[in-house]
C-alpha cells in the first residue's frame, strides 16, 4: 500500500526536479524560437553548469571561505558557461548552419553534444561530485513527518519561478524582449525594421545556455553529478518543449512540472516506468493537442 | 537617390532578377509593374538586403547597399512593407508602429513626429491603436504595415503589392492614403510593386518587370504591351 508520505515525498522531489527541467527546457525553447535550431547539445550546458558550480563550491570550501559564497558562485558559473561555452559555440559553429537542412543541424549539434560529454569526463572525471554547502546551510523542514531539505523545497523552485517571471517580463515589456519576439516571428521583417539578427542570435543563445547552466548549478547543490546527466536532461527538456509547444514560456513551466511530478511519482511507485512516464505524458498531450498545450496565436493572413 | 545598375540575383540557382537598372529620385512615386512571379518581390528584397546580388551595383545616396547588412536600411531612411504584412501578432497596433523607432533608438520627439505623420495619413489607425495586431483584418493589417514602413523609412518606402487582397472600398481608401502621404511629405520616394497598373495611375513613372528583366515604361497610364 502506498502511504501518503510516499506520495508527498514524490511530489516534493517532482517539484524540485521539474524546476530544473524547466530551466533547461525554457532555454531550449527560446533558442529554437529565435535561431530555428534544435540544439541537441542543450543539456550539456546543464551538466557543465553543474560541474563548474561544484568546482567553485569545492574551491570555496577548500579555501575556508563562507559557504554562503556558493550561491553567488552558482550564478557566476551559469553566466560563465553561457557566455564562454555558449558564445563560442554560436560564433564558431552554429552561425554556419542557420537555414540549412535540419538533418545537418541535428548532426552538428549532436556532434557538439558528444564532444562536450567527453570534455566533461576529461576535465571532471567519472567519479560522482557532490557539494553539500548549499543544502546544509539551510537545513530541513518537517512536513507531515517527512524531513525535507529547504534547499530543494524552496530555493530550487523559487529560482525557477523568478526565472519564469523575469523572462516573461523581459519578453513582454522591454525593448530587448520585443526584439527577440520580432526575430522569433520573422527574421527578415525584423531586419527591415533595423534589427541586427546576428547579435540577437548570439545574445539569445548565450541567455538560453546560461539559464540551462543555472539549472545545472542549482542541481549541483541537490544531487550528485555523474556523467550522462546532460543527456538525460536534453531528452527530458525535449519532451517538455514538445508538450508545451515550442516558444511558450508558461507552457514550458506547466509541462516541466507535469513531467517532473510524473517522473518522480513513477520513481517511488513503479520504478520500472520511470523512463517511460515523461513520454507517456507527452504522448497523451500531443494526441489531443498536436501543437502542444499552449500553441501560439497566429496572425490572420486574410 | 536609389540607383540599381545592371543588378542580377538568383535564388537556389534560378535567376530571379536579370541585369536590372533602376533610378529613383527623391519625391518620386514609382510603379513597378509585373505579373505574379515576374520578380517584383525579389527586386524589393534585393534592395532591402534580404537577397544578395550576384552582380551589379546598388547604391543609396552613394552608399553601397550590396555590402551593407540588411538591418542598416532603416538607418538610411528606407522602409519596407512586405506583401504578407508580417505584423507582430502579439504586439498591439501601436507597438507594431513604434517597433522600428524603438529598435533604432529614435528620440521620443522624433518617434512621435513620425507617428503623427502615420496617424495623419491613416487616421483610422488611431482608434485601434491598443488592439492586438493578431486580431486585425487583412485590410487593417495592410494599413499598419504601411504605417510601420513610414516609421522605419523617412526617405524611401517600398510597398509590395499593397492592394493585393483588399476589398474595393479598402483599396480605394489605401490609394487615398498614399495620395495623402504624397501631400504630407513631398520628399519621400515610393516604389510600389503591383500587378494591376490601373491601381497606380497616380504614379509619376513606372518600370515593367518581366522574368526578372526591368524596363522603363514612362507613366503607368501608358498602355502596356507584354512581350
Amino acid at each position: 500500500m502506498i502511504s501518503i508520505q510516499t506520495v508527498l515525498l514524490a511530489a516534493l522531489d517532482g517539484l524540485s526536479y521539474g524546476a530544473q527541467v524547466f530551466m533547461v527546457a525554457v532555454g531550449l525553447s527560446l533558442i529554437f524560437g529565435v535561431l530555428r535550431i534544435v540544439n541537441v547539445a542543450h543539456g550539456s550546458f546543464y551538466a557543465i553548469g553543474a560541474y563548474v558550480a561544484a568546482s567553485f563550491g569545492l574551491f570555496i570550501a577548500a579555501a575556508g571561505w563562507s559557504p554562503w559564497l556558493t550561491y553567488p558562485a552558482m550564478a557566476l558559473s551559469a553566466c560563465l558557461v553561457g557566455i564562454v561555452v555558449g558564445g563560442t559555440l554560436e560564433v564558431a559553429l552554429l552561425r554556419r548552419i542557420y537555414g540549412k537542412e535540419q538533418v545537418l543541424q541535428l548532426l552538428v549539434t549532436f556532434a557538439v553534444f558528444m564532444i562536450l560529454e567527453d570534455m566533461q569526463k576529461a576535465v571532471w572525471g567519472v567519479r560522482p561530485y557532490f557539494i553539500d554547502a548549499p543544502l546544509g546551510l539551510l537545513g530541513t523542514v518537517n512536513i507531515l513527518g517527512i524531513n525535507y531539505s529547504i534547499y530543494q523545497l524552496v530555493v530550487v523552485p523559487l529560482f525557477a519561478v523568478v526565472m519564469l517571471v523575469s523572462l516573461r517580463y523581459v519578453l513582454r515589456h522591454t525593448r530587448l524582449g520585443r526584439i527577440v519576439t520580432a526575430v522569433t516571428d520573422d527574421r527578415e521583417a525584423a531586419a527591415a525594421m533595423g534589427v541586427d539578427a546576428t547579435r540577437v542570435y548570439l545574445l539569445t543563445f548565450m541567455i538560453g545556455a546560461s539559464i540551462a547552466a543555472f539549472g545545472g548549478a542549482l542541481a549541483s547543490g541537490a544531487t550528485s553529478l555523474v556523467p550522462g546527466m546532460g543527456a538525460g536532461m536534453t531528452i527530458l527538456s525535449f519532451a517538455v518543449a514538445a508538450t508545451a509547444g515550442l516558444g511558450r514560456i508558461e507552457g514550458a513551466a506547466v509541462a516541466a512540472l507535469m513531467i517532473g511530478l510524473g517522473r518522480s511519482l513513477a520513481v517511488y511507485m513503479a520504478p520500472e516506468f520511470d523512463v517511460l512516464v515523461p513520454y507517456l505524458i507527452m504522448f497523451l498531450v500531443l494526441l489531443f493537442k498536436p501543437q502542444g498545450l499552449f500553441s501560439v496565436q497566429q496572425t490572420r493572413k486574410v | 537617390m536609389l540607383r540599381l545598375e545592371r543588378v542580377s540575383a538568383e535564388i537556389e540557382g534560378v535567376v530571379v532578377v536579370r541585369d536590372a537598372s533602376l533610378d529613383i529620385a527623391s519625391g518620386a512615386t514609382v510603379a513597378l509593374i509585373g505579373r505574379n512571379g515576374a520578380g517584383k518581390t525579389s527586386l524589393q528584397r534585393l534592395i532591402m538586403g534580404a537577397l544578395k546580388p550576384r552582380s551589379g551595383r546598388l547604391s543609396f545616396d552613394g552608399h553601397d547597399l550590396a555590402g551593407m547588412p540588411a538591418h542598416r536600411r532603416p538607418f538610411l531612411g528606407i522602409g519596407y512593407a512586405p506583401e504578407d504584412r508580417r505584423l507582430y501578432g502579439s504586439f498591439t497596433l501601436e507597438e507594431n508602429l513604434r517597433f522600428p523607432g524603438e529598435v533604432m533608438r529614435l528620440s521620443a520627439a522624433e518617434l512621435s513626429r513620425r507617428l503623427d505623420l502615420v496617424y495623419a495619413v491613416l487616421p483610422e489607425l488611431r482608434d485601434m491603436r491598443e488592439r492586438l495586431a493578431a486580431g486585425l483584418s487583412g485590410g487593417q493589417g495592410k494599413m499598419v504595415a504601411l504605417g510601420r514602413a513610414l516609421v522605419a523609412g523617412t526617405r524611401l518606402i517600398l510597398l509590395d503589392e499593397p492592394f493585393q487582397g483588399l476589398a474595393p472600398v479598402l483599396a480605394q481608401r489605401y490609394g487615398a492614403a498614399l495620395r495623402g502621404l504624397r501631400q504630407a511629405d513631398r520628399d519621400i520616394a515610393l516604389l510600389i510593386a503591383e500587378s494591376n497598373p490601373a491601381l497606380l495611375s497616380f504614379a509619376d513613372e513606372s518600370y515593367l518587370i518581366e522574368r526578372g528583366e526591368v524596363s522603363r515604361h514612362g507613366t503607368p497610364r501608358a498602355p502596356i504591351s507584354w512581350a
